[in-house]
This record gives structure tokens, sequence and C-alpha cells, in this order.
């Protein structure tokens, strides 16, 4: 009962930062139909960064933060406008596009942040002992209420505000809301630009537990895409309960089957899916 | 009729269009004698990649799906026969048609599995399973030694780099002739309607399904000769051969010869085998990342490659020269 | 104009690529020694470690004189850790640049790649840091190891430790990697022929959270934790098994690596959890046992001016005095005539005396197992509590 507990909170809190990472994904898919191959590289960044801001200029947790996240919505911005542009319409070319991208920053950050983890002080210290069972570490506890707060947020403006609208008018029919006088570029752009803020904020809210390396970027897009095939392309619900699903088998697989395996049931459940349902859990449509 | 289409097959095959690739081929048939070891090791490589990257062409550049399962299936090749070989005795090359064998099956599975929904389903699905191959392959390491590598036969005889060259040769020589062949029979004509218009393709009786993973597993199989044959060349195979980053070689190599160019991927193999060299000589940090940024120059600014470029170029030439 | 400027382009990215082909030859006028070892990847902080250690072997071989009458060089060619990458590189450091002997590495699976390449070449090879037993235990004529081995390492040090402070659980947590395994099988042994219990946890290499395997251990309720996870790998188990209350309060925990350990990255990954962790090493700056130890350490800091930490630049940089010393005294740099004075090795470095194992038959063939310490970080000090005459301190609970 105790190891369940344990396994399901892990799973719970590996699930809430999956999801995150998922929903930037998700959103430029959904907009854009394009699959951000460099989605976890710009994780990466956002980590180096606020570890380096809080370092070697003194900045305080927050502030780091907000500048980390700030300086990866600008390069977004900039991959947007000068490699994503130009492929519009041709998911194809945007792969291999942002695939190669993906070669290119992960080597770009291995000579310039050389092969070391690096990562920001911890906001809190310590452990909690959570329902008299077992201790969960702090940073752990308080990552995952970040997490929680920018999904909240995320859903909130994409549901109950006029950008919100907007970016969903475009997701569900672009010539209809261009029609309608929605700038349709200019949308593009801002979502692309709103993905890599996501990636960048799951970065820097997990950077204290997990070190960034030049490296791990690719598992993290690899588990995103996962996560949202799993919950069905599109759909930002489905991101959520496909992440927390996802991080909640793995912690049972490793505890009841086998750790070794850990990185392979994610797989394993996609090609499930898309034998068995291959709209995903929520997914309406197919790209 | 089908007589009179295998004629023109043939034709087109022995005719004058060949004797291009003839020249070429024999060119390369006298590199041994002019190569010390360590160059021959270079073209060796280069024609590994000769095969890799036509084949992913096929699919990619003729097809228009973009597969990140061929490194895997290169490593199904060379797992299936440097097991059989080296566990079991087996000599190579018969481990090599059953590693053949095992990608094409294998692909015929991925395939049936994930053609249907195609675009970016087909991209993700055959990554996830790309890194499924991947870890399978590092956690396994009773059976495949895992990080460790596998050490494995040569091919025939004592080892050889000059015999090493000639069956790559031959094999790389076959997979090309191959591609051409299907590029210019039947099949070719359908995998061009495919990839212009689907829909077009559809309403023409092309069936769609039945070309792409007619595609998609020849490819895979041709991956899979490449990779046994790779394998038993460097007689330790390891999970690099099924990996991310093997895949973004083949696909650097395509994008930057020429994709959907019979030309393209051989351009590309043996240009990117010798930049490698070159860049090596400064640092080995700098040379993934030297051919990434050449990737994304070609791919965004001239998505034809430089085969297309040299032939848009050729045509420009030749009509300017007669305006003027 | 304009419209041949694409075809310049590609003439000239050509052009630039071929020129690289030329310019290989050059005229002998040093004698080559090759070096490989991870300088990219995850473990390429030993690869700095290494270029520290190669440049002050050759300031001191080529300030006194050089080898017979010419310098010496090391062609450093990276191997990532990869074991294909190895064979290609040692392959080039034979074929393209035509050492006399290669030297280095400091993994595993890149060094039993290596040692297939070296002998089928005829070229003398001494692995620096790679324990895994197969290296020498396959009996090359050409391969020899002046470093510690999984059997020397586990047998000596490890378990005379443990039976030396009597710890009664042990939890063994290792990484599915050959080096992982193969001397995770070792300690099993070995702690079933000292009768002490143990259980073991197998772990992904590439996994950043182990929460749900440490509760496993936590459950074990050990006294003692043998980590074989190499790399950062290890200071992300330390920090998460510091949060889960298992170290250094219900266990103590011994690396069995050693320089990941020491890495700057330690402290800012594993917090105040790090102390009384304890490790494996070969250098201490209060165990110098020889004079070369002492030469060693006053070059580092004059060169460097920071102290010595990784202890992988010295163990580089007692290799290349061994390959020096063979070459010296074989007065020539053909490959048998050096196999033949390396048998005949007796060299003292930094870390002791060098001999090699003449006994075919088992991984002692052609191996010299250097003392090793185990240290303990006390309160950021580190504190050498095992072997006991080489003690700086107790070991703490």
């Amino acid at each position: 009962m105790e190891d369940l507990l344990l396994y399901l909170t892990n799973g719970v809190f590996m699930g809430a930062t999956y999801a995150l990472v998922a929903l930037g994904v998700t959103l430029i898919v959904g907009i854009m139909g394009v699959v951000n191959f460099a989605h976890g590289e710009l994780y990466v960044l956002a980590g180096y960064f606020s570890a380096l801001f809080a370092q070697a200029m003194g900045l305080d947790p927050l502030s780091s933060m907000l500048v980390a996240v700030v300086l990866v919505f600008f390069f977004g911005l900039v991959i947007e406008r000068t490699l994503i542009r130009p492929t519009y319409g041709e998911e194809m070319y945007s792969l291999i596009i942002t695939f190669i991208l993906y070669i290119i920053l992960q080597n770009a950050y291995l000579v310039i942040f050389g092969p070391y983890p690096n990562k920001p002080p911890n906001w809190v210290s310590g452990a909690s002992n959570l329902f008299g069972l077992f201790y969960y570490g702090n940073q752990r506890l308080a990552s995952f209420a970040a997490a929680a707060a920018v999904i909240t947020v995320f859903m909130v403006v994409m549901h109950k505000t006029w950008l919100g609208r907007v970016i969903r008018s475009v997701a569900m029919d672009r010539e209809m809301a261009s029609i309608l006088g929605v700038n349709t570029e200019r949308v593009n752009m801002l979502s692309f630009g709103l993905g890599c803020v996501l990636a960048a904020c799951a970065g820097v809210i997990l950077t204290p537990v997990f070190p960034v390396t030049p490296t791990v970027g690719v598992g993290i897009s690899l588990t995103a895409f996962v996560v949202m095939i799993l919950g069905g392309l599109g759909s930002f619900t489905g991101c959520i309960v496909g992440g927390l699903l996802l991080g909640i088998v793995e912690n049972l697989g490793v505890g009841y089957v086998s750790s070794g395996y850990k990185h392979v049931f994610g797989f394993v459940i996609l090609i499930l899916v898309l034998f068995f349902r291959p709209t995903g859990l929520f997914g309406q449509k197919q790209l | 009729m089908q007589a009179a289409g295998t004629a023109k097959d043939m034709k087109k095959l022995l005719g004058g269009e060949s004797t291009p690739w003839l020249i070429v081929l024999a060119g390369f048939s006298f590199l041994p004698l002019v190569l010390g070891p360590y160059w021959l090791n270079s073209a060796i490589l280069g024609l590994f990649y000769v095969m890799m990257a036509s084949s992913w062409n096929l699919l990619a550049g003729f097809t228009g799906q973009v597969s990140f399962a061929h490194a895997a299936f290169a490593g199904i090749g060379c797992y299936t026969s440097g097991i059989l070989s080296a566990k079991l005795g087996l000599h190579p090359l018969l481990g090599l048609p059953l590693g053949v064998a095992l990608a094409a099956l294998l692909s015929l599975c991925l395939g049936a599995l994930c053609i249907k929904m195609g675009g970016i389903y087909l991209s993700l699905t055959t990554l996830a399973f790309s890194e499924i191959v991947h870890i399978v392959i590092q956690n396994e390491y009773q059976i495949t030694r895992g990080t460790m590598g596998l050490k494995v036969p040569f091919i025939v005889g004592p080892y050889s780099k000059v015999t090493a060259f000639y069956i790559m040769l031959v094999a790389a020589a076959g997979i090309v002739w191959l591609v051409r062949w299907i590029i210019n029979a039947d099949m070719g004509l359908r995998f061009r309607a495919v990839l212009n218009d689907e829909t077009a393709a559809q309403s023409l009786g092309v069936p769609v399904m039945r070309v792409r993973l007619t595609a998609f597993v020849i490819s895979g199989a041709m991956a899979g000769l490449a990779g046994s044959l790779y394998g038993h060349y460097l007689t330790l195979i390891t999970p690099h051969i099924p990996s991310l980053d093997m895949m973004f070689h083949v696909l650097a190599m395509a994008v930057i010869g020429g994709l959907g160019t019979l030309a393209g991927p051989i351009v590309g193999a043996f240009l990117l085998e010798v930049l490698s060299e070159f860049v090596r000589q400064f640092s080995d940090k700098y040379h993934v990342l030297v051919f990434a940024c050449v990737a994304l120059v070609f791919a965004r600014f001239a998505p034809q490659g430089l085969v297309g470029l040299a032939v848009d170029w050729w045509k420009k030439a030749m009509s300017g020269g007669r305006s003027a | 104009m304009k419209k041949y400027w694409k075809p310049l382009a590609v003439l000239a990215v050509l052009a630039t690529a071929l020129s690289g082909m030329a310019g290989t030859a050059m005229a002998e006028e040093t004698i080559k020694m090759g070096v490989v070892g991870p300088r990219t990847g995850g473990a390429a902080a030993t690869g700095t470690a290494f270029e520290e250690g190669i440049a002050l072997a050759l300031d001191k071989i080529n300030g006194a004189g050089g080898l017979l009458g010419k310098k010496m060089e090391v062609v450093f060619e990276d191997t990532a850790g990869d074991p294909a990458k190895a064979a290609g590189g040692i392959e080039k450091l034979i074929t393209k640049d035509k050492v006399v002997m290669v030297l280095g590495e400091s993994h595993s699976s890149a060094a039993l790649a290596e040692i297939d390449v070296a002998n089928r070449n005829k070229v003398p090879l001494i692995i620096a840091e790679a324990w895994h037993d197969d290296i020498t235990k396959k009996n090359y004529p050409y391969v020899f190891r002046a470093g510690p081995c999984n059997s020397g390492v586990v047998n000596d040090s490890i378990m005379g430790f443990v039976k030396q402070y009597g710890f009664k659980r042990v939890a063994i947590f290792a990484e599915n990697t050959d080096w992982g395994m193969g001397i995770k099988d070792l300690a099993e042994k070995g702690l079933k022929a000292a009768k002490v219990e143990f259980t073991t946890i197998e772990t992904e290499r590439k996994s950043q959270d182990h929460y749900a395997e440490l509760n496993k251990v936590k459950k074990f309720k050990p006294d003692l934790i043998l980590a074989f996870v190499y790399g950062f790998g290890v200071h992300y188990l330390i920090a998460q098994a510091g949060e889960v209350g298992i170290v250094p309060s219900q266990a103590l925990l011994l690396e069995g690596a050693g320089p990941p350990s020491l890495w700057p990255e330690f402290w800012k990954t594993v917090g105040n959890y790090g102390n009384l962790e304890l490790f494996v090493s070969r250098m201490h700056e209060k165990v110098l046992l020889t004079p070369v130890a002492k030469e060693f350490d006053a070059a580092y800091r004059k060169k460097f001016s920071k102290a010595p930490t990784d202890y992988k630049s010295r163990s580089i940089y007692d290799v290349i005095l061994i390959a020096a010393d063979a070459v010296k005294r074989a007065g020539s740099t053909d490959s048998d005539k050096l196999v033949k004075s390396l048998e005949n090795t007796e060299l003292v470095v930094s870390s002791g005396k060098v001999t090699f194992g003449k006994e075919k038959g088992s991984y002692a063939y052609h191996q010299w197992q250097p003392p090793m310490l185990i240290i303990q970080w006390q309160d950021k000090q580190q504190v050498v509590v095992y072997p006991m005459d080489a003690k700086t301190g107790d070991l703490k609970k």
C-alpha cells in the first residue's frame, strides 16, 4: 500500500511535467501542423539560462526564470520566422527542418555549455513526510505546484480569453478564421512562440530537480510526442490526462515490472494506442 | 503489352542513360589500388551510407514518407545476422539473408500499423519504434552485449578491407540499380503519383496504401542488408547503428545530395564522408555540428539538394546558351 | 555572373573538402604516441583530465631531451565512450597517424573494441582506466593495462572495506551496462562469500528519476549502498537518496567509480546529501606514495594553478611515462621489441612501482593493479578511510 502510494505520487509528479512539455508540442501541432522536434532543446536552453542567470549574474530564482522564459520566447519567434514559416502546409518538410535543428542545438549546447549538467539552486530544501508514510523532496513538491499552476493558467487563457478563442478558431478552421479577419500568419507566429514558452516553463521549473545536460532534450521531446498521441493530436485535455497516465504507468512499471525498461513503457503504449484507437483518448481529428 | 514494357525497361536500363553510371562504377572498382587502408575504410563507410541514404530516399524522396525507423532496420539486420553468426556459429553469408528477411518482416508489420494514417503519425510511430529497438538492444546485454557491442565474424574469409570494399560495392550498386529500376518501372510512376496527389492517384485506380507499403518494405529490407554488411565489416556492432544519430546522418546525406533524385544520396553520402574527415582534422567536437548546419542550409534554401541545383543550373545554362 | 554562384559555391565546398584529403602526409621527425579517450559525450570530463595529464607528461619527457633523440608527440583521438567510434579512432591512429603505441581509454566498452584492432595491427596498447576484466583476460600479447581492473577493485578494496568495518546489509545499485553488470556480479560473489546479506537493484543508465527504485532500497534497510552508476547519474542518485531519507542517516553510500564524486558539479547537484559519501580513488593530496607523485602534484599546481582533482589526469601521465620508458629501454619503435620491454618494466610512477603480470591464463596477464584508496567526504574534506595503512582519518557514520 505504502509502495503503491509512493509510485502514484511520483507518477503524478512526473505526469504533470510530461503534460506541461506535451502541451507546447500539441499547441504547435494543433495550430500549425508542425511537429517541433527541437521542443526538448528549447526546454534545455531555458534550463541552462535559468541556471546561468542565477549563478553568474546572481539573480534571484524567480527573475532568472522569467528572463529565461522571455529569451526563449524570442528565440522561438526567430526560429518560426526564419525556418518554419516557409514550410507551412508541408508537414514532412517542417519535420525534416526541426529534426536537423534538434541536432544542431544539441551539438551547439555541447560546445557552448560543455557536457556537464547544470542546475540553479533549489527554491526550497529538504523533504516532507507525505501521508506519514514516506519522504518526498520539497523541491519536487514545489515544482509540481508550479507546473500545475502553469497548466491551469494555460487552460484558462485558451478557453476563457479572446486570445484563446482566436487561436482555437485558427486550429479548427484556418480558412474560415482568415475570412473572418484573423491574421493567421501572426497567430502562427504567436502560437509557435507560446509553444516555446511552455517548453521554457517546463525547463525552468524542472531544472532544479533534474539538472539539464545537452543531451536530455531528445528524451523530453520523445515523451512529449508519446503523450500527445496518447491524448489525441491537438487536444489539450488529452495532453493532461495522457501525461498523468504515462507518469503513473512508468512508475508502476518500474515498481512492479522492470526498472531497465522504464522508457519503453511509453513507446509500447503509443503503439498500442495507434493500433486500437488511432485518434488517441480525446482526439477527434487526424492530422 | 507486358513484354513491350519490360523491353522498354531493359532498354532504359542498358541504354545510353546507363553509361555514366557504369563509368562511375568502373572508376570505383579501381579505388582499392589507389587508396591506403585509412581512406579505403572511409570509402567503405561511404558505400554503406550510399545504401542507407538511397533506400531511405526511395521512401522519403519518392513516396513522401519520412520514416525515422531506417537506422532501426539496419540495426535489426546487423543484430540478427550478428547474433546468429556470433552465438550460433552460422556463416555470415547465411545470416545475412535472415537479417534482411527479419528487417523486411518487421517493416511489413510496422508499415501495416501506420501507413494508413501516414504523415505525422507515420513519422512519430517509426520514431517510437526506433527508440524501442535502440533500448531493447541496449538493455538485453546478455544477448546483444549492450553498449559494449557484440563481436561478430568478418563477412567472408580472413579480415580484408579490399574484400569488404568489393562486397559493399556490389551491394551498393545493386541497391542503386534496384531503386533506379523501381522508379523507372510502372511502380515508380505509381510512387510519384502517390507523392504528387494522393487523392488523384486513388481515383485513377492506384492502390495507394499497397504502393506505400511496398515502398516501405523494400526500403526496410535494403536497410537491413546495408546494416548486416556494415556490421560484418566493422566486426563489432553496437546500439549506435540503430540510433537517431545514425538516422540523422542518413537523412542529412539524402537532403544535402537531393531528395527524390537517384544520384543525390550517392553524392551526399560521399561528400559528407569526405567532409567529416576534413572537419576531423580540426576537432572532433564540431563534426556533427558542421554536418547539421550544412544540412539545415540545404533543407531551408535549396531543398532540391546538390544534384537538384546542378540540374537546374544545367538546364538554365542550356536554355541561356540557346537564347543567346 | 549571378547564375553561376550556386555551382561555384558547390565547387568551393568540394575543393575545401578535397584539400582535406591531401596534406595528410608528413615527415616523421617525432615519435608519435596515440591516446584514446572520451573528449565528447557523457564522460567528456575525462578527456579534459587526459589533456592535462598529457601536457604534463610531454613537458617532463621532452624537457629531459625526448625519446631516442627525437621529440615525443601525442595524438589524442576522441572515442566518445562508443565502441564503434573507438574502433575507428584507434584504427585511424595506427593506419593514418602511424603511432608507435596507443595509450589511455576510460570506457570498458570502448577499450574492448580497441584491443582487437591493436592486436590485429600488432601495435602495443596500454589501457589506463578501463576496468573490465576481459581487457586483459583475453591474454592478447599486444594489450597491457596499467590501471585498476574490476576484480582488483572489488576483491581488494571494496570487499576489504566492507569486512574491515563490519557492514551487515548491503544494497547494490547498478546501472545496466557492461561495467555496471560486470562489477555487480563480482560484488555479489564477494558478499556471498563474506556471508553479508545483500540485495541488487538494476537501473537504467539514462534515467534521471530513481524514486521508485530507491523505495525498494529503503525497504531493505541497508547500512551500506554500493553505487555502480557512472557519471552524472550517480549525482542524481545521491541527491534523491538523500531526499527520501536513506543517506547519510540510514546508510552510507560507496560510489564504485571515483571521479564523478570529484567533478565540480558534484556538490551543486547533491548538496548536503554528499556529506559522508564514500568513493574509490587513486589519488589523495596527503597520500603521495612516490617521489613521482610529488613531482606530478607540484607540476600540476604550477601549470594549471589549481590542485589536481580528477585522478585520471595522473593515470594518463603514469601511462605515458611507462610507454616512454619502454621505448627508451627497447631503443627502437619496433612493436615486438616494445612488448618485450614493456613486459620487463620496473618503473616507479606516481601510484607505485609498475610491473606487469607475465603468466597467461587470467586477467592478471599484462596487468598492473595500482593501489586504490577509499575516501570519505567529511565536511567537504577528503579523508582516506581504507586501506588502513594509508588512513588519514576515521570513518564517520
